[in-house]
C-alpha cells in the first residue's frame, strides 16, 4: 500500500482548438480506488481514453510502475495490464459471450490458425462462475442479454487477466442497483489485490462512498487530489465548479399539494413482456416520478404514453378526451418526451442544432404561403439555444459534436420551444454534470410553475426524492407502490418497494 | 465552414467549369456550338435525379429508375394514340405505381430499399423486353412534334424549381434530411417515418414517369433497351454533384443540377473527343470512384437503408 502505481507526467491533448486535457500531473498508488471526477468536458474521459490507448498522447507521459507506457490500442493497453469499461455498450453484438470476453486475445485458444471454441467457452465459464454470474452462458451469442448483463460481462473482460489498473468509466449511470454492487465488489476484489481501480462517476456519494482519493479536473486542468475521508460533497462541488453553486439543487418545497384536475390518463397499459396493466392520472403541475429497477419497465412508460410504444393495449387519454396511440398525435396534443436512449431517439444525430430545435415546431416558422421562413427558425433556434444556454459555436453546428449535456439540452430546447404541457423525461440527467444537472431541476421547476405537468422517470433515487410530487414504483412491468412527496422519505423505502 | 467543407463544395462547380473549358479545347469549341445537342441528354436525367435525389436524402437507394423510363415509355407511347394528355399522366402514374410497389417492399416487408429496387429493375426489364419482343413499341406520329428545345427546358425548369421550393421551404424537406440523419431520433421528433419513405418512392417514381414523355418525344418509340443504365447515370450524376450516398443534412438541392450537368458535359466530351465506349467507361469509372472517395460521410451510418 501506498506505493505509487501510475504517474502522470505533463500530459496534454488538444482537439481542434479546445485544450481538452492540459499540462496534467499526478500520482496513482497502488492498492487504491482512485476517483476521477469533473464537469462534462473537464477531460476526465480524454486522460483515461490515453491511457488505455483509444487516444493518441500529444504530449506528456504516463509512467506505471517506473517505466513509461504508451499503447495504441485496447489490446496493447491490456498487455501492459490496463483495462477499460466504458460508459456505453463496450460488447460486440454478433460474436458469443465467451469471444467478448477474450476479444483481443485469441492467439491463446488459436493452434495453427485454427480456433479452439470448445476451449475459449470452457475458460469463459469457469471466469463466470468465479465471478457469480452463472445464468450468463458463454457460448450463447451476446445480443440475447440485455444491456445490464452485457456491462457485467464486460466487467468479467476487463477484469479477469488481474490488470494493474482498471478504468471504470461513467458505468454505474447504466446500472441498476444489483448491476453496482456487482460493480462495487469487484471494485473491492481489485484493490484487496493491490491493484487499482481509476473510478469516473458523477454520482457525488458513490464516489464519497467507494474511492479512496478523488482527483478533480476542470476545464482539462488538474485542480486538486484529496482524500475521500477528509471532503464532503459540498466540498466537491465546489472544487468541480470552481464557485459556489447559486441556488438550490433539488425543490426546496415540501406540503405543497397537487391540483386534482387530471391532464392525462393512463388505463390499463400493457406492452407485451415489458407492461402489464398500468393505471394512473398526472395532475396539472406535478412532477410525478417512476423509479425502479432499469428492468422494471419503467422505461416503457414513458414510450407508452408518447405513442412510441410497439403492439402497446389500453388507454393514454388527455383532458380534452384525445387518445394517443401515435407519436404525431402525441406531439399535436401537447405531450413531449425525451428518451434514455440519447443519441438515437432523441437528437438527430447527424443534423444541426437549430434544425434538430425546429423540427417539431416547423408549423409555427411558416410565412403566408405555407413555406417555412430561414429568418423564423434561425430566430426561433437562436432564441431556444440561448434560453437553455447550449454550449456552442452556433446553430448550425451539427449535434454528433456536442457533450451529452449539450445534447439533452438542444432536446429539452426543442421541447421548450414546442411548449409542450405535458412533459415525459426519461433519465433526463443520466451522465451528466452537477452544473447541466441543476439546469435541468430549475428548468423543471420554472415549467410545474407555469402550469405544466412533468412525468420523471429515473434510475437515480435522490433526484426522485428531491424533485418529485408523487413517485411511482415500478417492479417487473407492474406498479408496486406509490409516495407522496415528504421529507421523511429515504432511498430504503423506496428500494424495499422495488426489488 | 472549414477548408475541407469548402472544397467540397466548391469541387463540383469548379470541376464543371474546368471540363467545360478543357473539352470547348479539345474540340474546337464543338461542345458550346452543339450545346442544344449536348443537354437534350440532360432533361429526362435531371427531372428523374430530382426524385432520387429525395430517395437519397432519406438515406434510400432506387436503382428502378431505369426500368421505370422504359416501362413508362412504353405506356406513354401506346396511350399517345388516344390523347397527348392521357399519354403523360399514363406515363406519371405507371411511375408511381413502380414507386408504390419499391416502397410497400422497403417500408411494409422493411427489405433494404437497394435490394427491393435491384429486384423491381431486373423484373420489369424483362416485361419490358417481352413487350418488345417483335418490334420497337411506336407512339402516335404527332409524338415527335413535340420535339422542342422550349418545351423541354421548360418542363425541366418547372419540375427543378417546383422541386427545390418544395425541399427548401416546406416540412416535407425538413422531415427527409432528418430522416436520413437519424431516422428513429427524427420519428421521435414527430415524423411519420414511414408514410414518408413510401410516399418519395411514389413521388420518385412519378417524376421518372413524367420524364418519359420526354425520352419518347425524341424519337417517338421505345425499344428494348429504354431506359437502360439511366439508374447508373442518376447515381453517377448526384455523387458527381458531391451528393453524400448516405444522404442527411449534408444534402444540397444544387447537387442534382450541378452533378447532372456534369455529367453529361463528361459524356458528351469524351464521346466528341473520339473515346471508345469501353475508354469512357473506364475514365468515368475512375471519375466516381474519386467523388465517392472524397463525398462520403465517414461519420454518419455506414448501411445504407
Amino acid at each position: 500500500m501506498g506505493e505509487v502505481r501510475l504517474k502522470i507526467e505533463h500530459l496534454c491533448k488538444t482537439f481542434g482548438i479546445t485544450k481538452a486535457v492540459a499540462d496534467v500531473s499526478f500520482s496513482i498508488k497502488k492498492g487504491e480506488v482512485h476517483a476521477l471526477i469533473g464537469e462534462n468536458g473537464s477531460g476526465k474521459s480524454t486522460l483515461t481514453n490515453m491511457l488505455t490507448g483509444i487516444y493518441t498522447i500529444d504530449s506528456g507521459k504516463f509512467i506505471l510502475d517506473g517505466r513509461e507506457v504508451h499503447p495504441k490500442n485496447q489490446v496493447e493497453a491490456n498487455k501492459e495490464g490496463i483495462s477499460i469499461i466504458v460508459q456505453e455498450l463496450g460488447t460486440l453484438s454478433g460474436l458469443t459471450v465467451a469471444e467478448n470476453i477474450f476479444l483481443g486475445h485469441e492467439d491463446k485458444f488459436t493452434k495453427f490458425g485454427i480456433k479452439n471454441t470448445n476451449l475459449m467457452n470452457k475458460m469463459a465459464t469457469e471466469l463466470l462462475k468465479k465471478y457469480g454470474f452463472d445464468r450468463i452462458k458463454a457460448g450463447e451469442i451476446i445480443d440475447r442479454y440485455n444491456f445490464e448483463d452485457r456491462k457485467l460481462i464486460e466487467i468479467v473482460k476487463a477484469t479477469y487477466f488481474e490488470p494493474k489498473i482498471v478504468v471504470i468509466d461513467e458505468t454505474t449511470t447504466a446500472l441498476s442497483n444489483e448491476g453496482r454492487h456487482e460493480l462495487y465488489k469487484h471494485m473491492e476484489r481489485i484493490k484487496k489485490a493491490g491493484n487499482t481501480v481509476i473510478f469516473i462517476s458523477h454520482d457525488l456519494p458513490e464516489i464519497l462512498e467507494k474511492s479512496d482519493t478523488v482527483t478533480v479536473l476542470r476545464d482539462g486542468v488538474y485542480i486538486d487530489t484529496v482524500s475521500s475521508k477528509d471532503i464532503d460533497e459540498e466540498g466537491l462541488r465546489k472544487l468541480m465548479v470552481g464557485r459556489e453553486l447559486e441556488g438550490d439543487y433539488y425543490r426546496k418545497q415540501f406540503g405543497e399539494s397537487v391540483k386534482d384536475e387530471v391532464v392525462l390518463s393512463v388505463k390499463n397499459v400493457s406492452v407485451p413482456g415489458l407492461l402489464e396493466d398500468v393505471s394512473f392520472d398526472l395532475h396539472k403541475g406535478e412532477i410525478l416520478g417512476f423509479g425502479g429497477l432499469s428492468e422494471s419497465g419503467m422505461h416503457e412508460i414513458g414510450k407508452a404514453i408518447f405513442g412510441a410504444s410497439y403492439d402497446r393495449s389500453g388507454e393514454v387519454i388527455t383532458s380534452d378526451g384525445t387518445h394517443i396511440n401515435d407519436i404525431p398525435t402525441a406531439i399535436a396534443h401537447s405531450i413531449a418526451y425525451t428518451s434514455k436512449d440519447r443519441d438515437n431517439e432523441s437528437v438527430v444525430m447527424n443534423e444541426s442544432i437549430g434544425d434538430n430545435i425546429c423540427l417539431p415546431s416547423l408549423d409555427k416558422l411558416k410565412l403566408k404561403w405555407k413555406f417555412l421562413s430561414d429568418r423564423a427558425m434561425n430566430n426561433f433556434a437562436n432564441e431556444y439555444a440561448k434560453k437553455m444556454s447550449v454550449k456552442m459555436v452556433n446553430i448550425d453546428q451539427f449535434v454528433s459534436d456536442l457533450s451529452g449535456g449539450n445534447k439533452q439540452k438542444v432536446v429539452l430546447a426543442r421541447w421548450i420551444g414546442k411548449d409542450s404541457d405535458i412533459v415525459v423525461l426519461d433519465s433526463p440527467t443520466r451522465g451528466i454534470d452537477i452544473k447541466v444537472k441543476q439546469d435541468i431541476y430549475n428548468l423543471m421547476n420554472g415549467m410545474i410553475k407555469s402550469g405544466k405537468s412533468i412525468i420523471m422517470i429515473s434510475e437515480e433515487l435522490m433526484e426522485l426524492i428531491g424533485m418529485c410530487d408523487r413517485i411511482i414504483i415500478m417492479k417487473d412491468g407492474k406498479i408496486s407502490g406509490e409516495i407522496d412527496r415528504s421529507v421523511e422519505i429515504g432511498e430504503n423505502t423506496l428500494i424495499s418497494m422495488m426489488v | 465552414m472549414d477548408r475541407k467543407n469548402i472544397f467540397r463544395a466548391l469541387l463540383p462547380i469548379v470541376g464543371l467549369c474546368a471540363i467545360f473549358v478543357i473539352f470547348n479545347i479539345f474540340t474546337n469549341w464543338r461542345m458550346i456550338s452543339n450545346l442544344p445537342l449536348v443537354l437534350s441528354q440532360a432533361y429526362v436525367v435531371m427531372i428523374s435525379a430530382t426524385g432520387v435525389f429525395f430517395v437519397m436524402t432519406m438515406g434510400g437507394l432506387d436503382f428502378s429508375q431505369g426500368s421505370i423510363l422504359g416501362l413508362a415509355s412504353i405506356v406513354v407511347c401506346v396511350l399517345s394514340k388516344y390523347n397527348i394528355m392521357i399519354a403523360i399522366l399514363g406515363g406519371i402514374l405507371t411511375g408511381a405505381v413502380i414507386g408504390g410497389i419499391n416502397g410497400y417492399f422497403y417500408v411494409n416487408r422493411k427489405i433494404q430499399s437497394f435490394i427491393v429496387t435491384i429486384c423491381t429493375m431486373f423484373l420489369l426489364r424483362g416485361v419490358i423486353k417481352y413487350l418488345t419482343t417483335n418490334a420497337p413499341v411506336a407512339g402516335a406520329a404527332s409524338l415527335v412534334s413535340f420535339d422542342t428545345i422550349g418545351l423541354k427546358i421548360g418542363i425541366t425548369v418547372l419540375v427543378v424549381v417546383t422541386a427545390f421550393v418544395v425541399f427548401r421551404f416546406t416540412k416535407f424537406g425538413r422531415y427527409l434530411k432528418a430522416i436520413g440523419a437519424g431516422e428513429k431520433a427524427a420519428m421521435f421528433a414527430g415524423v411519420r417515418t414511414d408514410k414518408m419513405k413510401f410516399l418519395v418512392y411514389i413521388l420518385a417514381g412519378a417524376m421518372t414517369g413524367f420524364a418519359a414523355f420526354i425520352n419518347v418525344i425524341k424519337v417517338g418509340s421505345v425499344t428494348s433497351s429504354g431506359g437502360s443504365q439511366l439508374e447508373t447515370q442518376i447515381l453517377i450524376a448526384l455523387v458527381l454533384g458531391g451528393m453524400p450516398i448516405s444522404g442527411g443534412a449534408k444534402v444540397r438541392f444544387e447537387n442534382i443540377i450541378v452533378g447532372s450537368l456534369l455529367y453529361i458535359v463528361l459524356n458528351s466530351g469524351l464521346t466528341m473527343m473520339g473515346f471508345s465506349t469501353q475508354m469512357m467507361q473506364l475514365i468515368q469509372g475512375v471519375i466516381f470512384l474519386i467523388f465517392v472517395a472524397v463525398f462520403a460521410d465517414r461519420k454518419s451510418i455506414q448501411v445504407i437503408k
